[in-house]
C-alpha cells in the first residue's frame, strides 16, 4: 500500500518530464537539465517505460546517450506512415540545417560545428555578416529557404527568424525570453547521428576521417 | 688562503654576471624584436654593445654573412617568462642531470672525508641546485602542459594544428615520464649512504616532489587524451557536415531509402508522433468548483467595442463566407465535369456539359475555372488529359485569341491516378 503510493508520487514528480516527452520534445542536459538527470537513472527509465506502454511508446536515446525522446513500441501501419512522413521532412530539412552548421562554424571561426552547450548570440552573427559580403549572401540564401522561411530583407530580421525556427525545432534553447542568447541542445547530436546513419546506409562517398593536409573542405 | 681564492672567484662571477644580466635589460627592445622575428635588428645597436652581447652569449652569429640571432637559451628564457606556448620548450633530459648528481655526490664525499668543509659546502650547494633544476624543469614542463590544455591550444587557430600540438604535448609527456622512470630511488639510497643531509635532499625531498610530478603528468596526460578525442570528434563532425552538405548540393534529387518501411526500423528513425495532454474545465469534482469560479471571476473582461463596428464586421464576414462557398461550389462542379471526362464515352465540351447539367454559372466563369483546374493539376495527372481550345482571333487586325469553348479528352494511354 505504502509502496503503491510511493510509486504514484514518484510518477507525479515525473509529470512535466513525461509531458515534454509525449509532446515530441528531445530532452538533454541543455534543454532540461533536471529532467535529463532523472533520466540518467535506470529505475526511473524503467518506470517511464512501464507508464508509456499503453500509449505504445517507449523511451529512446542516441548512441552517446546525450538525448532522450519517445519511440513507438510496436510499429503498425499508421506508425510507419507517420515515420515515413517524418523522415521525408527531416531529410528535406537536412541541407538547410547542415548549411547553418557550416555557416556558424565559419562565421564564428569555430573548430567544429556547433555542439551541445555552445552559446550563440544573434548579435555576433550580425556583426560578422556585416563585415563579410560572402557570409551575408549565404545567410540571406539560408534565411529565405522555406525551412527557415524569412520574408525580410533586413539582416537582423533574417537572423532573428533563423534563430526562432531553430528554437522551435528544439535545436536551440533560449534561457531568457527577453535576452538574445541561445544554447545549442543535444538534438544537434541526433541530427549528426542521422547524417552519419544515412551516409552509412546509402554508402555515400563522404569521408569523415582526416587525410593529412586536407582539413578544410569548405 | 684557500678561503680568499674562492671569495675572489665568487666576486668575479658576481660582477660579470650582474653586468651581463644588465645587458638584457639595456637592450630589451632589440632582443624582443629578435625574439619575434628571425634576426635581431642591428640599427639601434653600437658595435661595442653588439660585441658585449655576443661575448655574453646572449646573441650569436651562425656565420659571418648571416644576421645576428638570439641564443637558444635566451629565447627559451623569454618563452618561459612569457609562458609563450608556441615557443616554450620542454627539457626532459634526466639522464644527464643524474650523471651530474652522481659526480657531485662523489665529490662531496671526498671533500667530507678530507675534511674540506668549504668544498663540501660548495658541492652540497651545487647538488641542491641540480635537484632544484630537475624539480623546476618538471614543474615548468607541467605548467606549460596545463596552460596549453586549459587554453584548448588556443595559440594555434586551426583544428588540424591543435591536433598536431596535442600530439606533440602527449609525446612530451611520454618523454617526461620516461625521464622520471630513469630515477631509481634504490640507487639514490645506496648512493647517499648514511649521510643525513644527502638523504634528506636526494631521497625524501626529491621523491616527494617527483611523485607529485608523476601524478600531475598522469592527470594532464589523461586530459590531453580526452581533449584529443574531442578534437577528433569535432574534426570528424566538421568533415561529415561539409561532406553531406556538399553531396546534397550536388544531388538535389537525392532521396535516401525509406527506413520506416523496413522490417527492423532503425532506432534513430523511430520517433513517435507527438501527443498533447489536453485538459478542460470539469465540474464533477466539487472541491474544484470554487477554484473554477475564482478563475472565471479573474477572466479579463473583453474590451467593449462600439456596436455598429461589430455589426459591420459581422456583415463583411458573412459576405466573405458567401463568396468562398460559391467558389467552392464552382470548383466542385468543375471537378464533376473532369470526372465525367474520365468516366469515358464521347466527352462533351465544357459548355455542352454545363448546359446538360443545368448549371447556372456564367460562360466565362465556367471556362475560366475549367482552365484553372487543368493548370492546377499535378504534372503527372495533367499529362493524362488533352485540352482542345475552340478559339478565334478577336479581329482581322487583332491577334488576340478568344476562347469560345474547351474540349477535354483523355489521352490514349491514360496513366494511373488520372
Amino acid at each position: 500500500m505504502i509502496e503503491e503510493s510511493m510509486k504514484e508520487r514518484s510518477l507525479v514528480e515525473l509529470g512535466p518530464l513525461l509531458e515534454r516527452l509525449l509532446a515530441g520534445d528531445f530532452l538533454c542536459a541543455v534543454s532540461d537539465d533536471a529532467a535529463f538527470r532523472r533520466l540518467q537513472d535506470e529505475a526511473t527509465r524503467e518506470r517511464i517505460d512501464a507508464y508509456l506502454r499503453p500509449l505504445n511508446r517507449r523511451l529512446a536515446t542516441n548512441e552517446e546517450g546525450s538525448v532522450y525522446f519517445l519511440a513507438w513500441r510496436q510499429l503498425d501501419d499508421a506508425a510507419r506512415d507517420q515515420l515515413s512522413r517524418q523522415l521525408a521532412e527531416t531529410v528535406g530539412s537536412l541541407l538547410p540545417m547542415l548549411e547553418w552548421l557550416q555557416l556558424v562554424q565559419e562565421a564564428l571561426g569555430r573548430d567544429g560545428p556547433v555542439s551541445p552547450g555552445d552559446v550563440l548570440k544573434p548579435a555576433d552573427f550580425s556583426s560578422r555578416c556585416e563585415d563579410n559580403q560572402g557570409l551575408r549572401e549565404r545567410l540571406e540564401r539560408l534565411a529565405t529557404d522555406p525551412f527557415f522561411g524569412s520574408q525580410s530583407e533586413q539582416l537582423d530580421a533574417q537572423i532573428k527568424q533563423v534563430f526562432k525556427r531553430l528554437r522551435e525545432r528544439g535545436y536551440l534553447r533560449q534561457p531568457h525570453a527577453d535576452r538574445q542568447y541561445f544554447v545549442a541542445t543535444a538534438k544537434i547530436d541526433y541530427l549528426i547521428d542521422l547524417v552519419r546513419f544515412i551516409r552509412d546506409e546509402e554508402q555515400l562517398p563522404i569521408d569523415d576521417q582526416a587525410p593529412a593536409g586536407q582539413e578544410r573542405l569548405l | 688562503m684557500s678561503a680568499s681564492d674562492p671569495d675572489a672567484l665568487d666576486n668575479r662571477l658576481l660582477g660579470t654576471g650582474t653586468e651581463r644580466l644588465a645587458l638584457l635589460g639595456k637592450h630589451a627592445e632589440a632582443l624582443m624584436a629578435g625574439y619575434v622575428r628571425d634576426e635581431v635588428p642591428l640599427e639601434g645597436l653600437s658595435t661595442t654593445a653588439l660585441n658585449r652581447l655576443l661575448s655574453a652569449r646572449i646573441l650569436w652569429r651562425p656565420d659571418e654573412q648571416a644576421g645576428v640571432k638570439l641564443a637558444p637559451k635566451v629565447r627559451e628564457l623569454i618563452a618561459e617568462m612569457l609562458a609563450d606556448e608556441t615557443r616554450r620548450h620542454v627539457n626532459a633530459d634526466v639522464a644527464e642531470t643524474l650523471e651530474l648528481m652522481r659526480g657531485l655526490v662523489q665529490s662531496y664525499r671526498e671533500a667530507r672525508d678530507a675534511a674540506e668543509y668549504w668544498r663540501q659546502e660548495q658541492q652540497l650547494l651545487r647538488l641542491r641546485q641540480a635537484v632544484d633544476d630537475l624539480d623546476g624543469r618538471f614543474a615548468d614542463a607541467i605548467d606549460s602542459l596545463w596552460r596549453r590544455l586549459n587554453s584548448d591550444f588556443g595559440f594555434v587557430s586551426r583544428l588540424a594544428d591543435k591536433i598536431r600540438e596535442n600530439a606533440r604535448a602527449q609525446k612530451q609527456i611520454k618523454r617526461l615520464l620516461d625521464g622520471l622512470a630513469l630515477i631509481d630511488f634504490d640507487e639514490l639510497i645506496d648512493l647517499v649512504g648514511a649521510d643525513g643531509a644527502l638523504r634528506k635532499l636526494l631521497v625524501s625531498q626529491l621523491q616527494h616532489r617527483l611523485s607529485q610530478h608523476y601524478t600531475s603528468l598522469r592527470e594532464v596526460q589523461r586530459r590531453l587524451i580526452e581533449l584529443m578525442a574531442r578534437f577528433r570528434q569535432q574534426q570528424s563532425r566538421s568533415r561529415l557536415v561539409s561532406g553531406m552538405a556538399g553531396f546534397l548540393r550536388e544531388h538535389p534529387g537525392f532521396v535516401p531509402g525509406n527506413y520506416a518501411r523496413r522490417g527492423e526500423v532503425p532506432e534513430l528513425v523511430n520517433r513517435a508522433a507527438p501527443l498533447t495532454a489536453a485538459g478542460a474545465v470539469a465540474l464533477d469534482h466539487p472541491p474544484d468548483v470554487r477554484d473554477v469560479t475564482e478563475l472565471l471571476h479573474h477572466l479579463p473582461t473583453p474590451a467593449a467595442a462600439p456596436e455598429h463596428v461589430a455589426v459591420a464586421v459581422a456583415a463583411e464576414r458573412h459576405e466573405d463566407t458567401l463568396i468562398a462557398a460559391r467558389q467552392q461550389a464552382l470548383r466542385e462542379d468543375v471537378e464533376r465535369f473532369y470526372l465525367a471526362v474520365v468516366e469515358g464515352g464521347e466527352p462533351p465540351s465544357a459548355l455542352e456539359y454545363r448546359e446538360a447539367a443545368g448549371l447556372d454559372w456564367g460562360e466565362e466563369i465556367w471556362l475560366f475555372q475549367v482552365l484553372a483546374e487543368f493548370q492546377g493539376l499535378p504534372r503527372r495527372e495533367q499529362a493524362a488529359f488533352r485540352l482542345h481550345q475552340a478559339e478565334s482571333r478577336a479581329g482581322t487586325f487583332n491577334d488576340l485569341r478568344l476562347i469560345h469553348d474547351v474540349r477535354l479528352e483523355l489521352c490514349d494511354a491514360p496513366r494511373e491516378g488520372a
